[in-house]
């Protein structure tokens, strides 16, 4: 039997006014995949990533997580699935610190009812320990342990992108959307954050859907790499495969270099 | 004035800075740890104070031709007789309630919008309980106010005295409400609040239902202001609409929390000494500057100074280093 896409997008379209961003956009991605998504500026990338994550709906189609329906939910309830993203601007919690930033994360926790804290504080304290522990640990995997107490919005670009990062392993999640985790960030981390993610999916069995404009980076690190175009899957397969189709050749450098070609 | 004269203005003053207190904590809340910007204070303030002072007050006596119809005559009822006036608590606790419903109600349409129409919804809110206590006066005789409001535990001291016990009585309520908003906002719960403030979409994608966070917000900052309408109403003893101007009711709120530093529950109460303090303080002033323009335009640069040399207020919001697990 065939195994089932963890994600599966059928026709799906979005409209921004008179613009269609994502045109009849379908494609399928198998668990514990490291996917590569790519594509000139403008290609949809980043808007497909906001109508998989519940950011905004579909204009139309269907996107299914693990056999199940999930355009037209919201951001909180992709996520209760397994479902996180990240942003390509990072958006951190400016005036919390690093820390606070990862403890937020974690769901459900007891202490987010507003009556715990008053009626039964003791359990609340006891999992903050243990929700603490976990976000020092998940600093230390991103090297960002000594600034755990800095506030968030202190941090380079680089290291709100590595916050970022560390926002979705503290949701324990099935699948990651990680828009272009590697800007802004610097040789050495770049090379542990691609080593992050690949502990990741092997360790834990997280998919990965990748945004990202280093083809150093996605050609290293991702199989499959999806292409798009003006809205819609134009390739799709093994990085050796991509890289050679005139399709993405001609949609990254323009129809004359193929015709030359 | 003598030194007696003295310290029964100060501790008048104190009862009306302490009112305010519970205002400026509401106020937290909302805009210090959620960013909610309620712009109509003065409604809930209004609600808070009507309410209870209608629930308890006497109804009124056709002979006097006052034109209320309803007095739910709390304060004669004898609910249960532990010994106090257990009519002032259920006061507190409807006027509470009813602020908490209209939150609901008000958050529930509006919450999920942008900031803006929140902003827009309480202003008209605020607008439309004075308007209506203005205008229908068989509700709480109009502008000519509703008076006879009665005193919690009125016979335990001599009148002179009375005001130093209900300065005890509002300390114990406003010292309540602070441990409870502290508790509650340094909790996760509190640390979600403070998410949806900096990054609604980003809270939203940490998994957290904003639009739940902000409404449970909305409508616990919206009891405690309740608290705090039912308190000065039965402080001042004596409601009318003109109460209930933007200006004393809302704006000054707003001046407490920028001056003594939004995000920190201390700096919520501390502004409100320190801005009651100037606010009543000049009056005292002579000539032009006692004049109630003249105030409050100190109070508007009294704000201008905070922002410019404390931008946080007097206290600011203190960054939270957790460290439960190495304790």
């Amino acid at each position: 039997m065939e195994e089932q896409p963890i994600l599966e997008l059928r026709d799906v379209v979005k409209d921004f006014g008179g613009v269609r961003a994502v045109d009849q956009c379908s494609l399928r991605v198998m668990p514990g995949a490291v996917a590569g998504l790519i594509g000139p500026n403008g290609a949809g990338k980043t808007t497909l990533f906001n109508l998989v994550s519940g950011a905004m709906p579909p204009t139309s189609g269907e996107i299914l997580f693990r056999g199940r329906r999930i355009d037209g939910m919201r951001m909180h309830q992709t996520f209760e699935l397994g479902l996180v993203r990240t942003f390509q601007i990072p958006r951190e919690m400016k005036r919390m610190t690093v820390l606070e930033n990862l403890m937020l994360v974690p769901a459900p926790q007891l202490g987010e009812r507003p009556w715990t804290s008053w009626l039964i504080p003791w359990m609340v304290d006891r999992q903050e320990r243990r929700i603490e522990s976990q976000a020092l640990e998940v600093l230390e995997f991103v090297s960002l342990s000594h600034l755990a107490d800095e506030y968030a919005g202190n941090l380079s670009g680089g290291q709100k992108k590595l916050l970022e990062f560390a926002r979705t392993l503290m949701a324990q999640p099935r699948m990651v959307l990680l828009d272009e985790p590697g800007a802004g960030v610097n040789r050495t981390l770049l090379r542990e954050l691609s080593a992050g993610i690949l502990r990741a999916s092997v360790e834990r069995g997280i998919t990965f859907v990748i945004i990202e404009h280093d083809m150093r980076l996605v050609m290293a690190l991702c199989d499959p790499i999806i292409v798009m175009a003006n809205g819609a899957v134009i390739a799709e397969g093994p990085p050796s495969n991509v890289q050679q189709d005139p399709r993405v050749l001609e949609a990254y450098l323009g129809s004359s270099f193929s015709g030359a070609a | 004035m003598d030194a007696i004269g003295i310290v029964n203005y100060l501790v008048g003053f104190a009862i009306m800075a302490a009112i305010y207190a519970v205002f400026a904590l509401g106020l937290n809340v909302h805009w210090g740890f959620t960013g909610l910007f309620n712009i109509g204070i003065a409604g809930f303030f209004a609600l808070g104070a009507y309410t209870s002072a209608l629930m308890t007050t006497k109804p009124p006596d056709p002979a006097l031709f006052e034109d209320f119809v309803f007095g739910g005559n709390w304060s004669e009822t004898h609910f249960l007789d532990l010994g106090i006036d257990l009519w002032f608590f259920l006061g507190l606790a409807a006027a509470a309630a009813v602020c908490g419903i209209i939150a609901l109600i008000i958050g529930y349409v509006t919450l999920r919008l942008r900031d803006d129409y929140l902003a827009i919804a309480t202003l008209g809110i605020a607008e439309t309980v004075r308007l209506f206590f203005l205008n229908e006066k068989w509700a709480a005789n109009g502008s000519k106010g509703l008076y006879r409001i009665p005193a919690f535990l009125e016979g335990w001291v001599s009148p002179e005295h009375y005001d130093y016990l209900y300065l005890v009585v509002v300390l114990v309520v406003l010292s309540a409400l602070f441990l409870a908003v502290e508790r509650a906002v340094k909790s996760p719960w509190g640390r979600v609040l403070r998410a949806i403030r900096e990054d609604e979409v980003a809270a939203e994608a940490s998994g957290k239902n904003v639009f739940r966070f902000k409404l449970q917000a909305f409508i616990f900052g919206a009891v405690i202001m309740g608290v705090g309408g039912a308190l000065f109403a039965h402080n001042i003893r004596f409601l009318s609409p003109l109460t209930f101007d933007p200006l004393l009711a809302t704006f000054v709120i707003w001046a407490m929390l920028m001056v003594g530093g939004s995000g920190n529950n201390r700096g919520a109460i501390l502004g409100a000494f320190v801005v009651w303090g100037i606010w009543t303080g000049t009056q005292f002033l002579p000539g032009i500057f006692s004049d109630p323009n003249f105030r409050f335009f100190m109070i508007g640069v009294l704000i201008v100074a905070v922002i410019l040399l404390r931008p946080g207020g007097i206290l600011g919001e203190e960054r939270r280093i957790t460290r439960a697990a190495d304790s």
